[in-house]
C-alpha cells in the first residue's frame, strides 16, 4: 500500500491539475445586447410612461409640449453606445430613429421614436395596412391617415406565438391579414394550437387577438395576462363600435389541463366563442393602462364605459354580418372634460377568436374575421 | 459496413475472454501457466467512472457551474495482456469495457447561443442568458488498446487509445430563471421565472463512436487482487458533427477506480 499511495494521489492530483487548468471560467465577455433600458425627457412633458418596445419607442406627451425641440436621454445596457447621443436635440414632428451598439460591438439595433401630443386620430379601422415584423415571421397592422401616413399600430400576441416556432407563415399565425375581407383587406383572428414549446409552457393554444396597446413580450411567459397591455390616450367620448364580422368555431373545444401530456381536456359539444370589447377608462397613476385581468371587471373603479357584443350575438356565421355595440357607462361615471382636455383618458379595443383565450382555452380553427371597422365619439 | 466491423471486433474480443475465462475455469493451472509461458495474462475489473462531459476550455459564455454531481457510474472490464521479450518489461493491452458515464451539472450561462427543434419541427432560436441545468448518461462498450510498462512485479503502467461505442444515451436538461433573445441578442427579450422552464432532450445527437486516450496505473495488492486507477479522455465530442445546438465541442472526461481479479 505505502507504494501505491503517492502515485494513486499523483495521478489523481495531474488529473485534477489538467481538468483545473483547462476548465477555469473565463473572463466575461462585453454585452452583446443593445437595449434602451429607460428614457427621460426633461421637464414634465410626458402625459404617460414611455413606452419602449424592443425596437420603438412611444412617447405620449403633455398638450401644447414643443415637439420640434426634445432631447429624449436614455440608459442603455452597460457598454453600449447611441447614435445620435442621448441627450441630443432634436426635431420630432416625424419619427427620429437612433441605433444602438452593443458593448462588444457586434450588434446594432435600430430603434424608432416617435411623440406625440394627440390621442388617437382615427375612427375608421379598415385592416388594410399590415407590415412584417422585423424578423420577418408575422403581420402588424397599422392604420394610416389621407396622405398615407401611419397614425395608428395595433397590438397582437403574435411576438408571444413567434416564440413557440410553430408558424412557418404570417398567415399560420393566429393574427394576420385575409385578402377576402367585406371590403378588400380584412383583419383573420384564428385560435391556433402552440406546438411542443407552447404546450411546455402551459399554453398549449393561442387565440388570435387584435387590440389597442402593446404587448408585452419581455413578461409573456411569465405573466401572460398581463402582457396584453390596453389602451391609448383617447380625448374623446365614444358612444359606438360598429363594423362586419364572419365567425366559424373550431371542432373541439379544450379546457387547459396542466396534468395532461398536451395540457388539453377535450368539451365535448361546447362551441366556443369571438368576442369584440372596447373600454373607456381613466389612465392614473396606479393603473396606467388595463390587461387581461382587469379589462372587464366589475370592481375596476378606473373603467368609464364597456361596449361589449352580447354573446348571443357572438354566434357563427359564414356570411359577412354587421355589429354594432354602445358603450354602457357605469353607474356614477361620467367623463370629466378637463381630465378629457388633459389627454387622461384612454381606449382600448379588443377582438379575439376566442373568448377564453388569454386562458388557453378555446377551439383550435376558430376563426373571426373583422372588417370596416368605425367608433363613433363626441 | 461500420457496424459490422464493430460486430466483428466485439465478436472476436468476447470469443478471446471467453475462451480465456472457459480454460480458466476447466483446467486453471495448467491454461493460466501455458499462457504465462507465452507472456499472456489476464484478467477482470470492476469499477467507477467519475467525471463529466465539459467543454474545453468552458467557452465564456458560462458564468458559474453552480452544481455538479459525478452520479454512479460503474464499469466492468476484461483485459488480456501480452507481454513481450525476455524480461517481459514492455507489453500491450486488449480490452473490453463496459461502462457507464454520467453527470449532472447546473451552470450559470450569459448569451448562450442556442436552437432547440420541438418535436413538430418548431425552432425556437436565441441567446439564453441564465439557469441551465444537464443531465448525461452514456452507456458504452469500449475497447482500449494500450502500451503497458512493468515497473516492478508488482506494479504496471499503461497509456494508449481507446474507442468507444455508444448503445444507449441521454443527453437532456432544461432552462430556467433567466431570459431569451429570439434569434440573436437584438431581439425580443423573454423572461423564464418560477416555474417557467424549457426542457430539451438532445438524446439523439449524441454519436455512437467516440474515440479518446487513456492513461492509468495497476498495482498487485495481493497474488489476484488488483487495483487500479485510469483518466479516460475523449478527443471526440459526444456529439454528432453538424450538431449546433451547443456551440462548443464537449468532451468525457473521466477518472476510472477500480479492483481486479488477475488470474
Amino acid at each position: 500500500m505505502m507504494r501505491l499511495k503517492p502515485l494513486t494521489t499523483s495521478l489523481l492530483f495531474a488529473a485534477c491539475a489538467a481538468l483545473a487548468a483547462t476548465s477555469c471560467i473565463k473572463e466575461e465577455a462585453p454585452n452583446a445586447e443593445a437595449d434602451i433600458e429607460s428614457c427621460t425627457l426633461a421637464g414634465d412633458v410626458l402625459n404617460r410612461d414611455p413606452i419602449i418596445e424592443n425596437d420603438r419607442i412611444t412617447l405620449i406627451l403633455k398638450k401644447g409640449t414643443d415637439l420640434t425641440a426634445l432631447a429624449p436621454e436614455f440608459t442603455l445596457t452597460p457598454g453600449a453606445t447611441i447614435l445620435p447621443a442621448s441627450g441630443s436635440t432634436r426635431d420630432f414632428t416625424t419619427p427620429q430613429s437612433y441605433e444602438v451598439t452593443s458593448e462588444d460591438g457586434r450588434w446594432k439595433k435600430r430603434y424608432r421614436v416617435e411623440a406625440t401630443t394627440s390621442g388617437m386620430t382615427t375612427g375608421t379601422f379598415r385592416f388594410e395596412n399590415a407590415r412584417m415584423d422585423s424578423n420577418g415571421k408575422y403581420q402588424i397592422f397599422y392604420e394610416t391617415d389621407a396622405a398615407g401616413a401611419e397614425i395608428l399600430t395595433w397590438a397582437s400576441g403574435n411576438p408571444g406565438f413567434a416564440l413557440t416556432g410553430a408558424g412557418d407563415d404570417c398567415t399560420d399565425y393566429p393574427t394576420y391579414q385575409s385578402g377576402t375581407g367585406y371590403r378588400n383587406k380584412c383583419l383573420a383572428l384564428t385560435t391556433r394550437r402552440t406546438g411542443s414549446f407552447g404546450t411546455m409552457m402551459n399554453m398549449p393554444i393561442a387565440a388570435g387577438n387584435l387590440f389597442l396597446g402593446t404587448f408585452d413580450v419581455v413578461n409573456a411567459l411569465k405573466d401572460p395576462l398581463t402582457a396584453t397591455r390596453f389602451g391609448i390616450p383617447f380625448e374623446h367620448v365614444p358612444s359606438h363600435l360598429r363594423g362586419y364580422y364572419q365567425y366559424r368555431s373550431g371542432e373541439t373545444f379544450y379546457e387547459l389541463d396542466r396534468s395532461a401530456s398536451d395540457k388539453l381536456k377535450p368539451v365535448p359539444g361546447r362551441k366556443d366563442r369571438f368576442d369584440i370589447y372596447a373600454v373607456f377608462f381613466e389612465s392614473t397613476d396606479d393603473r396606467k393602462h388595463l390587461d387581461g385581468t382587469n379589462a372587464l371587471s366589475e370592481e375596476n373603479p378606473n373603467i368609464l364605459a364597456v361596449a361589449r357584443i352580447a354573446p348571443e350575438k357572438a354566434v357563427e356565421c359564414d356570411a359577412w354580418s354587421p355589429f354594432e355595440i354602445d358603450f354602457v357607462f357605469r353607474e356614477g361615471k361620467q367623463p370629466d372634460p378637463a381630465k378629457l382636455a388633459a389627454g387622461k383618458y384612454s381606449l382600448a379595443i379588443v377582438f379575439t377568436s376566442s373568448f377564453c383565450g388569454d386562458r388557453f382555452e378555446g377551439a383550435p380553427g376558430s376563426t373571426l374575421r373583422v372588417d370596416e371597422v368605425t367608433l363613433e365619439y363626441e | 459496413m461500420k457496424r459490422t466491423t464493430i460486430t466483428l471486433l466485439l465478436t472476436a474480443l468476447a470469443l478471446l475472454l471467453g475462451c480465456g475465462g472457459a480454460r480458466a475455469q476447466q483446467d486453471r493451472t495448467p491454461g493460466i501457466i501455458r499462457s504465462a509461458l507465452m507472456g499472456l495474462e489476464y484478467e477482470v475489473r470492476a469499477g467507477i467512472n467519475i467525471g463529466g462531459a465539459s467543454p474545453l476550455p468552458l467557452p465564456a459564455e458560462i458564468r458559474r457551474i453552480d452544481s455538479y454531481s459525478p452520479t454512479f457510474c460503474f464499469s466492468l472490464e476484461g483485459d488480456v495482456i501480452r507481454w513481450f521479450g525476455e524480461k517481459r518489461r514492455w507489453g500491450l493491452i486488449l480490452g473490453l469495457r463496459l461502462e457507464n458515464k454520467g453527470m449532472q451539472a447546473g451552470a450559470r450561462t450569459k448569451n448562450y447561443g442556442m436552437e432547440i427543434i420541438g418535436d413538430g419541427g418548431e425552432r425556437l432560436k436565441g441567446n439564453w442568458t441564465g439557469m441551465v441545468r444537464t443531465k448525461y448518461r452514456g452507456t458504452f462498450f469500449s475497447i482500449p488498446l494500450l502500451a503497458a510498462c512493468r515497473i516492478n512485479p508488482r506494479l504496471r503502467l499503461h497509456a494508449g487509445p481507446y474507442v468507444s461505442f455508444q448503445s444507449s444515451g441521454d443527453f437532456s436538461g432544461h432552462v430556467y430563471d433567466g431570459y431569451l433573445r429570439e434569434n440573436d441578442p437584438t431581439g425580443n427579450k423573454v423572461v423564464f421565472e418560477g416555474d417557467r422552464r424549457a426542457t430539451y432532450d438532445f438524446s439523439d445527437e449524441l454519436r455512437s463512436v467516440q474515440w479518446g486516450v487513456q492513461a492509468g496505473v495497476n498495482w498487485k495488492a495481493f497474488k489476484h487482487l488488483t487495483l487500479s486507477g485510469d483518466l479516460t479522455w475523449g478527443v471526440t465530442d459526444i456529439f454528432k458533427k453538424g450538431f449546433r445546438t451547443i456551440s462548443f465541442d464537449m468532451y468525457p472526461i473521466y477518472l476510472n477506480i477500480g479492483f481486479g481479479y488477475a488470474f
